[in-house]
């Protein structure tokens, strides 16, 4: 029996638990899975660690994708994500502060699906994440697993 | 009456002959160097006295060179072979050489048997083949030099055989001559010398000339001989960039002075300069110098002889070293600031990252507190919440502001043709729509174009359509206008409103970061929109100024381009 949920990187204990409320305000109620630096992110794709033990029924619908990561870097979990056939479909919304044109192109550049900049104003972040939940949970349909 | 005959021809000879040594004698008292002329008029004279020919000879070196020759009776044709008109050597035992060694030669009646046994027969054959039966040979001499030979020959027996007078008017005649000759040549002598010595002063002044500009060169002039590559030359400059004097130096090589490593490389380079007989040019090349190492431009030309064979080696050297070192300097400065760049590159990142993160926790919370314990709340513990949510998005806007002023300093300028009348019509649309309740009259000229970076004019439209938005937002009446002045060299485009304009004595501010000439509550704003449009204005080398009045209206000018005017 597969899961659907949410992978939610994010190293910002402050940033994590608003995104959560956000996904609670919005009315998405698919489990969402934190996982705190790039490391923990790969190990938990991969199976491997901390996460050699998780279901591998579990799958993710989308994946929110913070850039700037302790140990490895969101880009760098972005390209082993995208070089592995196991991982090289999932949805990957890079979530983050920055708007540098280097950072959306370098983003995109390695197979990001959407690229979102975290607004200060929590009511528009809001808005932003009931659309992106919207977008990949209920209108985008994903390759078959 | 033969003998009175006899005295008769005998008087008018004698008349005949004064009148023509005096003649010869005027003209040559007249002549300074045309003597030549002069010897004909002589050798014609004489052969129509005589009445025979005559042949004058001058002397050059070891040559007699026939100068003049005169025949006095035309009609008897051609008795003297002119074969000799090249010259001929002065032999011994021939006639002339005798003449001139011994004087007149004088014979009415040749004998040539005799003659055979004292001369040549060379020259006796040619005499006896023309028929000669008597002549006359005198030489010109005076001063005690012999500058040549009178030859007056009898034909036949047509004619009296050459008497004693003949002899007289002949030799008084060639004395005549022979004085001239020594005169002129003196005279020509005297003026050769003279154009000698003008040469030699010229000469002296063009080699000083020539010493005084190589002298004066501010570079190092050297000169080296093409064998063994020893100085023969060096000046000034090259004196004091060495600290050794000419002296020291002519007459030595590299060797004798510079580090082997240096001599060596100086000798390769003079080496293939002379081998290739082009100028080598070396970029920089270091010198041991009292002064410590300098940095020379050196020139190497070969200097040929006329055989096309390198005679010389001369060497121009600039002396670059405080070129080279402001060019390190440079580049180190560059490098430095390159870093500062780099630096300020990840600072802004790290801005734009770590400085919104507390600042979305701080509006987060604040809205979670109203959100899920509102009740709990009185209106003014609510109203302090939102003062502090206003605050942290004012914030943000702060960075973000500030973000965009970071990146149009240090963004690579690309230049294209941008529709500023389009853009210009995107960002009021924008407004607009945003405040779907102002009506405001929005004036835009057509067919506005400039040659700028399509983002960065992009954003300073933003902010001056935007300040002139927001300034005018008091205005029932208001009325917002782009345009371009006309006929300037360098366009200027101008952002006029009819808002709430500003006090002219505190223009200087409004380009500032952090400045306001209206309080917050008012009009919101950073302060740092317009000197981010003045610094995009910068970076296209153009200018901005403003003209206002409060409550008036403001109107901003400004250029994307050079302005030469």
């Amino acid at each position: 029996m597969h899961e659907r949920v949410i992978v939610l990187v994010e190293d910002n204990a402050n940033d994590e638990e608003l995104t959560l409320r956000a996904f609670r305000k919005s009315n998405i109620l698919n489990r969402v899975v934190v996982v705190r630096d790039g490391a923990e992110a790969l190990d938990y794709f991969f199976l491997r660690g901390a996460h050699a033990g998780r279901s591998p029924g579990e799958i993710a619908q989308v994946v929110l994708l913070d850039l700037k990561l302790p140990k490895i870097d969101g880009l760098d979990v972005l390209r082993a994500l995208r070089a592995d056939e196991r991982t090289r479909l999932i949805p990957i919304v890079i979530l983050t502060s920055s708007a540098e044109d280097q950072d959306l192109m370098r983003g995109y550049g390695l197979g990001a699906n959407s690229y979102v900049r975290k607004p200060v104003d929590f009511n528009q972040f809001v808005d932003a994440v009931r659309q992106l939940g919207l977008y990949w949970l209920v209108i985008n349909q994903a390759a078959p697993v | 009456m033969a003998d009175d005959g006899t005295s008769t021809a005998l008087v008018k000879r004698l008349r005949d002959g004064l009148r023509l040594v005096s003649t010869v004698a005027q003209s040559f008292a007249e002549t300074t160097s045309d003597y030549r002329r002069l010897l004909d008029v002589i050798a014609r004279n004489i052969a129509e006295a005589i009445p025979d020919t005559c042949i004058v000879l001058l002397r050059s070196g070891e040559m007699l060179n026939i100068v003049a020759i005169h025949d006095g009776t035309p009609s008897a044709g051609p008795r003297v072979r002119r074969t000799t008109r090249g010259g001929t050597p002065v032999r011994e035992a021939t006639i002339s050489a005798d003449v001139l060694a011994n004087g007149p030669l004088f014979m009415p009646r040749i004998d040539y048997a005799r003659l055979r046994t004292q001369m040549i027969a060379e020259s006796v054959d040619q005499l006896e083949a023309s028929q000669t039966t008597g002549m006359l040979v005198v030489p010109l001499g005076a001063r005690g030099e012999l500058h040549g030979v009178v030859w007056v020959l009898r034909h036949g027996t047509q004619h009296p055989p050459l008497d004693e007078l003949d002899l007289e008017i002949v030799r008084d005649l060639a004395n005549h001559a022979a004085l001239a000759i020594s005169n002129a040549r003196l005279f020509s002598d005297l003026q050769r010398s003279e154009q000698l010595r003008a040469a030699e002063e010229r000469a002296v002044q063009a080699s000083r000339l020539v010493d005084a500009i190589i002298e004066n060169i501010p570079d190092m002039v050297f000169v080296k001989d093409a064998d063994k590559l020893a100085f023969v030359r060096l000046n000034r400059a090259g004196e004091d960039l060495l600290g050794l004097s000419r002296d020291q130096l002519i007459g030595k090589t590299d060797f004798d002075f510079f580090p082997a490593s240096e001599a060596e490389f100086f000798v390769a380079k003079d080496r293939e300069t002379l081998a290739s007989t082009v100028v080598v040019d070396i970029a920089e090349e270091p010198i041991h110098t009292p002064r410590g190492t300098r940095w020379l431009h050196t020139k190497k030309v070969p200097l040929l002889d006329a055989t096309g064979r390198p005679a010389y080696l001369l060497g121009i050297s600039h002396d670059i070293t405080e070129r080279k070192q402001a060019i390190a300097d440079l580049s180190a400065a560059k490098a430095a600031t390159d870093d500062a760049n780099r630096e300020l590159e990840s600072f802004s990142y790290s801005v734009a990252h770590d400085l919104r993160t507390p600042l979305r926790a701080i509006d987060g919370f604040s809205l979670a507190l109203v959100e899920d314990y509102g009740d709990r709340l009185d209106v003014e513990g609510q109203r302090y919440l939102a003062r502090i949510r206003d605050a942290a998005q004012r914030m943000a806007e702060l960075i973000d502001d500030l973000l965009t002023l970071s990146r149009v300093t240090r963004s690579e300028l690309r230049r294209e043709r941008v529709d500023l009348s389009a853009l210009a019509h995107t960002v009021l649309g924008a407004l607009q729509r945003l405040e779907p309740e102002r009506r405001v009259e929005i004036v835009i000229a057509p067919g506005l174009h400039a040659h700028a970076d399509p983002q960065l004019a992009a954003i300073a439209l933003d902010n001056l359509l935007g300040n002139a938005w927001k300034f005018t937002s008091r205005r029932a009446d208001a009325r917002i206008e782009l345009g371009r002045l006309p006929g300037d060299a360098a366009t200027t485009y101008f952002v006029r409103d009819n808002g709430a304009g500003f006090d002219m004595t505190y223009g200087d501010k409004l380009f500032g970061v952090f400045q306001r000439l209206h309080p917050e509550t008012e009009f919101p704003g950073t302060g740092i929109g317009l000197a981010t449009v003045a610094r995009i204005t910068q970076r296209h080398r153009g200018r901005i100024w403003a003209d206002g009045r409060p409550g008036a209206g403001a109107t901003f000018y400004f250029t994307l381009m050079e302005s030469h005017a």
